[in-house]
């Protein structure tokens, strides 16, 4: 459904009660009864998890598909370990040396599973009339990591920098596309996952990343579909250079203390976070969920551009009392 | 201290593998690690002496650094490499017995998880500091543990995990190793992992960084 998301933002900067958006598909498995095999694999799986969720919880703010980092890489030829209740990954590199670049071919929008996220993307879209739908993606850094081999692509961006930008460039041509393929199947927006970027230092997740992802935000961001760029690493010195990129909003993980974040990023731009969704949201008790979550409102209370979320993906096998408990906590904080 | 030792030690630190390696930029064209650590015991200097005075405070430091955030995973893991260089031309005599390891550290990503950049810099980083590590890999299963620790019963073990997915089946492991192995120290660690979590699977210790796994093994040592 096409929405004003500039209008969306503005809300929420003046709106005084907390919205939450959690980076939430996988714990809608349990409600239609079905495996992370099938939620990766079958597009119309992965909408009606969403579909169930945002039934059970009218709360939230906004539908955010699957965060699978493993898909884009697996359009260029990667092989990918699936398991049935496992999300899948990266199995080996598929290129060894920077010579082979210019072998690589762009995927076309469609191949590998893309076909089956973007199935979702569209089935949300066409069927969410009252919130803006978000798909997500990866990040040029991460994607070339997973291609290259992330522990060679780490010391590359030293020895063969050269290298590591022809990378860069192949993966950010066909993440653009991608990207467009979400607004085109009428998504609001995306989540870009870039969490490789967040273990560099500042002057280099700016060279190898955010000037690419500028580059995605640049090609598909206006006011009907904007990009939240989602880091989970230790970003406090990264902000910087993320809002560098142009993105409207920005997530942050469990990493961080979202008060050292908030203060750097201008009022007008959402900022996203960070409630650990492993240590708490998933082996946590429905009592400590409610606690952290108070907690994590009450201390950033004075931010209006904050929105709360989990810090990355909440994992398959999450129990449902567990998220009630996160929105009932939610709930009770707007009554104050 | 030894004119070869010191500039060893500072290669080590800024992750000079060798002449041919363009990084750092202010050392390029120098010698490195490789060419450096030939050249101390082709001068007759005790490889003990270079593991110990050139290598090991040349890993130190840049710990320190990456424990400080004053460098970054990549420089990390160019020294590491720089350490993983010399350590090859000092390794007949870690066969011999003419130079003594620390000890013995096992090391994996837990089974289901193919993530390793936490456990290489790890691996690596204990490795420099003069531990025999034994890297298994990825998607390690719990037999692999315990047929490892059969050869090397003294040995520390080390089970990394970078999903939360994955981080549950470190629980299996940590159970098994001490049941059959009750005196082993177990460390893990991993994004998603902390204290608590360490605590609640029976794991003797959690580290957030390669340094940290450093200092408890260390000190096991001395215990």
């Amino acid at each position: 459904m096409k929405m004003n998301m500039t209008e969306w933002k503005n809300s929420i900067l003046a709106h005084p009660e907390k919205i939450a958006v959690p980076v939430m598909t996988y714990p809608g498995l349990q409600l239609i009864g079905k495996s992370v095999m099938d939620m990766v694999t079958i597009g119309e799986v992965q909408y009606h998890c969403v579909k169930a969720l945002s039934a059970k919880y009218p709360a939230i703010g906004a539908t955010t598909l699957i965060m699978d980092l493993s898909v884009e890489a697996e359009a260029f030829g990667s092989f990918i370990n699936f398991s049935e209740n496992e999300i899948p990954t990266v199995s080996k590199r598929l290129i060894d040396s920077f010579e082979q670049v210019v072998n690589l071919k762009i995927p076309a929008i469609g191949d590998g599973r893309t076909k089956s996220h973007l199935t979702a993307a569209r089935l949300a879209a066409d069927n969410t009339t009252a919130l803006p739908v978000f798909g997500g993606i990866i990040g040029p850094y991460s994607l070339a990591g997973r291609l290259y081999d992330i522990t060679e692509m780490m010391t590359a961006i030293l020895i063969e920098p050269e290298g590591a930008h022809d990378l860069l460039n192949i993966c950010t041509s066909f993440l653009k596309e991608y990207a467009l393929a979400f607004k085109k199947a009428g998504c609001n927006g995306i989540v870009i996952a870039e969490p490789a970027a967040g273990l560099l230092a500042d002057y280099q997740c700016e060279e190898f990343s955010s000037r690419y992802v500028k580059q995605i935000v640049d090609f598909v961001q206006d006011d009907n579909f904007i990009v939240v760029l989602h880091n989970c690493g230790n970003t406090v010195s990264l902000v910087e250079s993320m809002l560098g990129t142009g993105a409207a909003g920005f997530h942050f993980g469990n990493a961080v203390d979202m008060c050292e974040i908030l203060p750097q990023v201008p009022s007008n731009r959402l900022v996203f976070g960070n409630l650990d969704p492993a240590g708490v949201i998933k082996n946590g008790s429905p009592e400590i969920i409610k606690v952290k979550t108070k907690e994590l409102l009450t201390r950033t209370s004075q931010y209006n551009n904050f929105v709360i979320s989990s810090g990355c993906d909440i994992p398959p096998g999450t129990k449902i009392e567990n998220i009630d408990a996160f929105f009932e906590a939610i709930a009770e904080y707007n009554k104050g | 201290m030894n004119e070869i030792i010191e500039k060893l030690t500072t290669c080590i630190e800024f992750g000079k593998i060798n002449q041919k390696s363009p990084f750092p930029p202010s050392m390029r064209g120098e010698v490195g690690a490789d060419e450096l650590t030939r050249q101390a015991l082709e001068a007759g200097i005790k490889p003990v002496e270079i593991l110990e005075q050139g290598l090991i405070p040349g890993m130190n430091a840049v710990g320190l650094k990456f424990s400080q955030g004053k460098v970054f995973v990549p420089e990390m893991l160019m020294a590491a490499k720089a350490m993983g260089t010399a350590l090859v031309h000092l390794k007949p005599y870690f066969m011999s017995g003419e130079v003594k390891r620390k000890g013995t550290f096992i090391i994996g990503t837990v089974f289901g998880d193919l993530h390793d950049i936490g456990k290489n810099l790890v691996a690596m980083t204990v490795e420099g500091a003069g531990w025999e590590v034994i890297d298994l890999g990825v998607d390690v299963k719990i037999e692999s543990f315990l047929d490892t620790l059969e050869k090397y019963p003294n040995g520390a073990v080390g089970i990394s995990a970078l999903l939360t997915t994955t981080m549950s089946n470190m629980e299996s492991v940590v159970k098994l190793v001490k049941e059959r192995y009750p005196l082993t120290k177990v460390l893990v660690g991993g994004a998603p992992l902390n204290t608590e979590f360490s605590n609640k699977i029976g794991a003797d210790f959690y580290s957030r960084d390669p340094q940290g796994a450093v200092a408890y093994l260390n000190n096991l040592q001395n215990c």
